[in-house]
């Protein structure tokens, strides 16, 4: 097959393609995947694919590349490539007529390929990336041949190293000795906790009192490995601390991310972590945990500034859930969909909207106060919900009993201020809040208020006396409810009694306070909703009603969430014209593209149902993905280049049946646990490579695709101040809560409309890991943003690795990273011995090996420059141990002390798994 | 189209990405001592790097200079930003007929099927509250809130009928600068900085400065590098504080030491490199001497202390504060060194008349007397430094002002003010490549709308990188499986404006 012979040899030893053609000629067979769809996607695609369709021609999809062009005659004639017109204007002299137009003409030999495959019938196949994982031929020899065979030595470990010594092979490559165990260790401690191994472990494996699998197991288990593993997941789930846009203002959503380092920690398996991110609250009676889950996708962005308008934001964040659903779990850009067809890859415009129509239902409207949020109770309260629970479920049945208790958790369904219309001496403030004046009014339309007799106003008022008026149809229709709203301590939740109603209504709410100004708003409402009363009677159901009004009204931390409209409130999805929002096409319901696995029947209609798509084993890209991007964390490349996109336009496997292998044991053998699969890569001898390399290497090989040898790339943003708080001793275990603000330079947060500040915290506050740290996403911590971490606005697959000077400033010169090195250097000089032996323990500390002579040699005539500098300047050395806690520590020894340790934390070694 | 192709090869697949950048390694020869140009530590033969590896500039520094696939005369860019949208009807657009129509209901048919930011129902108009005269030999239309700008309106082209489709600043700033109003996108300095490298090593070459006490509504993203390597994006510089973040010794710290330092952890990284043969240790070695050279050249070029008194009267600059003011000749300084685009936010100039500070005839003409002065000097300045024939200065904000006086949700107000605007507002254009005294477009007469000359932000994205020597259909970047450039799908450029 052609496909056997790399390219290199086709295009440069011409004489070779007679041969490749007599072959083709005459018993190979044209694999369209292989063969056909790259040339297609090279030279064609971009005239006649998903967005242009020059002459009425796309080769995008199937029944398109077949059926009669502009001309009336299909360009493909299957079985007949002399008579095809694709092929003719392929050999076309006329340069008006000759395909691709104004372009480079086709190599003879890609000519061939193409008519050769119509000759054969121009048979259609579907991409790798988009049929299914199937079960490994040969799984079992793959497993067997981990006791290696002569020819390999003992390089093949598992399954994983039967794969790349095969490549290796056809390449002549050899795979590199292990590792040397001090460095194997490091790297692996980086890999699975995103922190340097302790002294402890350290000296366990070193001594051999513990075999290398031993390490991995106890690595896992430790908690660290959530944090590390969470801090990837964060960057696809968009994890930020404020709300983005113009103000934004910070949100609390930190119970997301704690949710996310325990689901790693439990080795939640990933088809359920999927269903509980995606659906928590379809799922029959959601744990508070399952809705905490949902989160992910409240981390979508919200827009605070004064004059935009809700809808539109609810929309876009509608949208970038769609997107960031196909990025994370399917590799695809399905983004470009919602403007046309996709250029590549066989996804079709309407198919965009009928899986926006999934999250086109859920409550949160892009609102100011960010509803729905779940409420956290503390335990005396959480009690209090209970018992209203059981009373609601004694008096009543099934949703009517349920409605009492998710009311309390987080207060749906309601309506927001932003559903009322038509102003008259009132607005929508800062578009955000019913704001009347005296005698103003408005109307909140096809309001379907379930006949409940009270209706709860989430408001706040400066004013006594605001008597709101709220009448059926219009100002003359019948009063359904008339109170007072007085002064308030801030925002309150009220109820109001409310004449029961059938069906739904337009309502007219108006508003009396002849004291206020002109133009003076009377009070500003957050929303309304309609409440029944809490079933049964007596002085119990009295007592407990008005628990319940003070449970709504207690603080409490929250995290908002996904909950789905009831039928009442249930949107309709329409195709976007051209992507405008305002432009409504055609109208949609949720539904999968159907080139990527069939729907099952027993599936809901609803997002619980795309989580069970997603998941099932059919699908062809959850379980690739998740295995290529695993791999990417260690290896620093995907087993696909091109981590955020499998598909027809993406980079070629390197190794596609481990790809597969691993994918099919990921789902079959794990279980979808990802520290199996983890454990299957790092227990590997080729992950156990040393990552030296020699020119030769690089000749060959020069971005170690083939694994000839180890991983060895800079740590991430988090890691490279994880680790020098760790080897300082300064880390903080402590996890989970509110995230910290350690110190930033001055004058670096200056968002407009926002009251925020940078409070630095106090304490081991200072010193937790970098996924605790405040993310603020018009202003992330800056050192973080120099060492490439994400500003978390959109979902972010792949974070490009950069070096550069501003990294350099960062780590010689940030307060934080010199505390770091006063502490280091402060434990170094309580050991005995030489400052030689300080030294070599100040590296041993930082790298968790010993330094070689020539570097203790370097690190000491650093050592001396700098104590000679601080003995000629004792006020210099005054200054520069600002982290001394006593006058008494300040010498000019731990001042020449921490400037080597500095140095040590700037080494490349230091600052790279290696 | 070949001799493109053949360029594009050449230069950009030699881009930052650490990953790619193993690609270029063949034999030694140019190698380290040579990329890491002064090398204030090694020299090629002191270390002693494996044969058989060479590395393009750009695999060891992702900022060194690239040529354009067309000749251009244009090195730098400076981009004058007003954040928050002056109001054109007082500055450049002058219109006569609104004055006449002052106070009067704005026509039903103009608000028909159109959405305000702010304004609800039937708002007045609102009369210029500037008096204009026609300056130069261009006879270019400028206010009297701008008396010092006259005298250079004739080496500027404006363009008088831009119009956007985003009402709010966040988004319409992004997409002004982003070419898409949602977040994500690179900016236009890190696309330049991407396709261009800087000639000056020892400063970012592609730097930020802000006044009016915010950051632009839009964040920081305005100029984030989006999927670009996070090497281009803007950095920013400070007029208070550390000039670059990180970029001051610890105090006590003596120079010497610091060399000694570097020059000691460079060392070890050389023989790191020699054992490993990464090189990524080189990059890291080149980029450690950059990062000195940095602290020694940014605090210089960002004091302007010493500039001499004349220079002081002429932008009207007061050393130690953050203004628009210092800005403007840290941006001629920075130019001049070679920083290849040079990014200024002025915020304030929202001017919705809400109070005082927001009042078309108060807070805005005090912001156009704060930028007046100023931005004329700058383009004085760089005109008699021989600076402005290959220097390109943009001025502009993210979308326009309403002839009509802003009721806010319903409410008469008592200070004048003008709502967002995206059908029609003015920009401005000069320096290398730009025709002098040109104006193109034109608006209705009450400047609600372009009707003659309409140009789009794309159109200046795309007339912007064909002046620094790039066709901008075919400077792409590949993400996510599809090449992505600045203009998206559009962008056409704007000829009449071209020199």
């Amino acid at each position: 097959m052609i496909k056997k012979f790399p390219y290199i040899f086709a295009s440069s030893l011409l004489f070779l393609s007679g041969i490749i053609l007599w072959q083709l000629g005459h018993e190979e067979k044209v694999d369209f995947s292989a063969d056909v769809k790259p040339i297609l996607n090279k030279h064609c695609i971009s005239c006649h694919g998903g967005v242009k369709k020059n002459g009425g021609l796309s080769f995008l999809f199937e029944e398109e590349a077949k059926s009669a062009t502009e001309s009336g005659v299909p360009a493909i004639l299957p079985g007949n490539a002399k008579k095809s017109e694709m092929i003719k204007r392929l050999h076309e002299k006329d340069p008006e007529l000759r395909m691709p137009y104004d372009r480079p003409p086709l190599s003879e030999k890609e000519i061939e390929t193409l008519s050769k495959w119509i000759d054969q019938g121009a048979e259609w196949g579907s991409h790798w990336a988009y049929s299914p994982v199937m079960a490994p031929e040969n799984n079992s020899k793959k497993l067997e041949a981990s006791f290696g065979n002569k020819e390999e030595g003992d390089f093949v470990k598992n399954g994983i190293d039967s794969f790349i010594m095969d490549r290796l092979a056809e390449l002549n490559l050899t795979p590199s000795p292990e590792a040397d165990p001090a460095t194997l260790a490091r790297r692996l401690s980086l890999d699975l906790t995103g922190l340097p191994l302790s002294q402890d472990l350290r000296k366990d494996y070193l001594n051999g009192k513990i075999s290398y699998s031993d390490l991995v197991d106890t690595l896992l288990d430790q908690e660290t490995y959530g944090e590390k593993w969470a801090s990837w997941w964060l960057d696809l789930a968009r994890y930020a601390d404020t709300k983005g846009y113009e103000r934004d203002v910070s949100r609390k959503i930190w119970a997301y991310r704690d949710w996310v380092i325990k689901a790693f920690n439990q080795d939640m398996p990933f088809d359920q972590f999927t269903v509980e991110q995606l659906a928590g609250d379809l799922l029959p009676n959601p744990s508070l945990d399952q809705l905490t889950a949902t989160a992910f996708h409240r981390n979508t962005m919200n827009n605070d500034e004064g004059g935009t308008e809700d809808e539109e934001f609810r929309v876009a964040a509608v949208m970038d859930r769609t997107n960031t659903t196909f990025e994370v779990w399917q590799s695809t850009t399905i983004a470009c969909v919602q403007c046309h067809s996709h250029p590549y890859d066989p996804f079709k415009h309407d198919e965009y909207f009928q899986l926006m129509a999934f999250f086109n239902n859920t409550r949160d409207e892009d609102t100011h106060g960010e509803e729905p949020k779940l409420k956290f109770y503390e335990e005396e309260e959480a009690k209090k919900v209970a018992s209203i629970k059981e009373w609601a479920e004694k008096n009543a049945s099934g949703a009517d009993a349920q409605y009492f208790e998710d009311f309390l958790l987080y207060q749906e369904p309601k309506y927001h201020a932003h559903n009322c219309e038509d102003f008259d001496k009132g607005e929508l403030i800062d578009t955000k809040w019913l704001g009347l004046w005296h005698d103003g009014s408005c109307y909140l339309r096809n309001a379907l208020t379930g006949g409940a007799p009270f209706i709860y106003l989430n408001y706040w008022t400066g004013n006594d006396g605001n008597r709101l008026t709220i009448r059926k149809d219009g100002p003359d229709g019948e009063i359904l409810s008339q109170f007072t709203l007085n002064k308030t301590d801030g925002r309150v939740i009220k109820k109001f009694p409310f004449k029961p109603v059938k069906g739904r209504v337009d309502l007219y709410l108006h508003m009396e306070n002849p004291s206020l100004k002109p133009e003076q708003t009377s009070s500003a409402i957050n929303w309304m909703a309609f409440v029944p009363a809490l079933p049964g009677e007596g002085p119990q159901q009295k007592a407990l009603s008005e628990t319940f009004d003070e449970l709504l009204n207690t603080a409490t931390s929250t995290v908002p969430i996904l909950i789905e409209n009831p039928d009442f409130m249930k949107r309709e999805t329409h195709v976007f014209e051209r992507g405008n929002w305002l432009l409504h096409g055609d109208r949609v319901g949720p539904n999968t593209p159907s080139s990527l696995g069939a729907w099952k029947e027993e599936w809901p209609q609803n997002r619980l149902g795309l989580a069970y798509w997603l998941t099932d084993k059919e699908n062809p890209l959850t379980a690739r993905t998740v295995v290529n991007r695993i791999w990417s964390q260690l290896f620093g490349r995907g087993l696909v280049s091109t981590i955020e996109d499998m598909g027809t336009q993406s980079d070629p496997p390197s190794h596609q049946e481990l790809l597969d292998w691993l994918a099919w044991r990921l789902m079959n053998e794990h279980n979808w646990q990802l520290k199996g699969l983890i454990k299957d890569i790092v227990i590997s001898s080729t992950y156990r490579q040393s990552s030296k390399s020699n020119p030769h290497l690089h000749e060959v090989d020069p971005e170690n695709k083939f694994y000839a040898r180890g991983p060895r790339f800079r740590i991430s943003a988090e890691q490279v101040r994880d680790q020098a708080l760790a080897v300082s001793g300064l880390l903080s275990k402590k996890m989970y809560g509110p995230s910290v603000m350690p110190p930033q330079p001055k004058g670096v947060w200056q968002t407009v409309y926002n009251g925020e500040n940078w409070e630095t915290s106090e304490g081991e506050d200072r010193y937790r890991r970098a996924i605790y740290t405040f993310l603020k996403r018009t202003s992330p911590y800056p050192s973080f943003m120099t060492f490439d971490a994400a500003s978390r606005e959109v979902c972010l697959v792949n974070r490009t690795v950069t070096n550069t000077p501003l990294q350099a400033l960062v780590t010689l010169n940030d307060p934080v990273y010199l505390e770091t090195a006063y502490y280091l250097a402060k434990q170094a000089n309580t050991h005995k011995g030489t400052f030689r032996d300080k030294l070599a323990i100040a590296y041993e500390h930082s790298l968790g090996k010993k330094p070689s002579s020539s570097q203790l040699d370097h690190l000491e005539g650093l050592f001396h420059i700098a104590l000679e500098d601080f003995k000629e300047d004792p006020e210099a050395m005054e200054d520069f141990l600002v982290f001394a806690e006593e006058s008494s520590e300040k010498t000019a020894e731990l001042a020449a002390m921490t400037v080597v340790a500095n140095a040590i934390m700037n080494l490349d070694e230091f600052l790279t798994k290696s | 189209m070949d001799r493109y192709e053949k360029l594009w090869q050449e230069q950009l697949t030699r881009n930052a990405q650490v990953k790619s950048r193993r690609h270029f390694l063949k034999e030694c020869a140019a190698g380290f001592g040579g990329i890491a140009m002064g090398s204030l530590f090694f020299s090629c033969d002191s270390g002693n790097p494996p044969k058989g590896l060479n590395l393009s500039e750009r695999d060891l520094n992702p900022l060194s200079p690239v040529s354009p696939p067309f000749s251009s005369k244009v090195q730098s860019v400076i981009y004058l930003h007003m954040a928050g949208a002056p109001s054109q009807l007082e500055m450049f657009d002058y219109k006569p007929e609104l004055q006449k129509l002052h106070n009067q209901a704005c026509p039903e048919s103009l608000l028909q099927g159109r959405k305000f930011a702010f304004i609800r129902g039937q708002p007045n108009l609102l009369g210029p509250q500037a008096s204009f005269e026609q300056v130069g030999q261009s006879g270019a239309w400028v206010s009297d809130y701008l008396p010092h700008f006259k005298k250079v309106a004739d080496d500027v082209a404006f363009l008088k009928a831009v119009h956007t489709d985003q009402f709010n600043h966040g988004p319409a700033q992004l997409f002004m600068h982003t070419g898409s109003p949602r977040l994500g996108r690179p900016s236009l300095g890190s696309w330049v900085t991407y396709g261009l490298g800087s000639d000056n090593q020892n400063l970012p070459g592609f730097v930020v400065l802000t006044s009016g006490g915010k950051t632009p509504d839009a964040g920081k993203s305005v100029w984030g590098s989006g999927f670009l390597p996070s090497v281009y994006q803007g950095v920013q510089c400070r007029s208070k504080g550390d000039p670059v973040l990180y970029i001051d010794d610890p105090k006590g710290m003596p120079r010497d030491l610091k060399k000694e330092t570097i020059s000691t952890i460079n060392r070890i990284n050389q023989e790191e490199f020699e054992d490993y043969a990464d090189p990524e240790i080189l990059a890291r070695i080149n980029q450690y001497e950059m990062a000195y050279r940095m602290q020694i050249e940014v605090p210089e070029v960002m004091d302007i202390q010493n500039e001499p008194q004349y220079i002081h009267e002429m932008y009207g600059t007061q050393p130690g504060e953050e203004s628009f003011a210092n800005n403007c000749l840290l941006a001629r300084k920075l130019v001049e060194k070679g920083v290849r685009f040079v990014q200024l936010f002025d915020w304030g100039w929202d001017a919705h008349g809400t109070d005082k500070s927001t009042a078309i005839d108060l807070g805005m003409k005090d912001k156009c007397t704060e930028i007046d002065r100023p931005m004329s000097a700058l383009l004085m300045d760089l005109k008699q430094r021989g600076l402005l024939d290959n220097t390109l200065v943009v001025w502009g904000g993210e979308f326009g002002r309403t002839p009509m006086q802003e009721n806010r949700e319903g409410k008469t107000q008592s200070f004048k003010g003008r709502d967002h605007h995206v059908d029609t507002f003015t920009m401005w254009l000069a320096g290398g490549g730009i025709k002098k005294g040109a104006s193109h477009g034109l608006t209705d007469e009450i400047g609600f709308s372009g009707v003659e000359g309409k140009v789009s932000v794309h159109d200046i994205h795309a007339t912007i990188l064909h002046l620094l020597g790039y066709d901008h259909e075919k400077f792409t970047f590949d993400f996510q499986g599809r090449p992505f450039r600045l203009t998206d799908v559009e962008g056409e450029l704007i000829h009449p404006i071209l020199a």
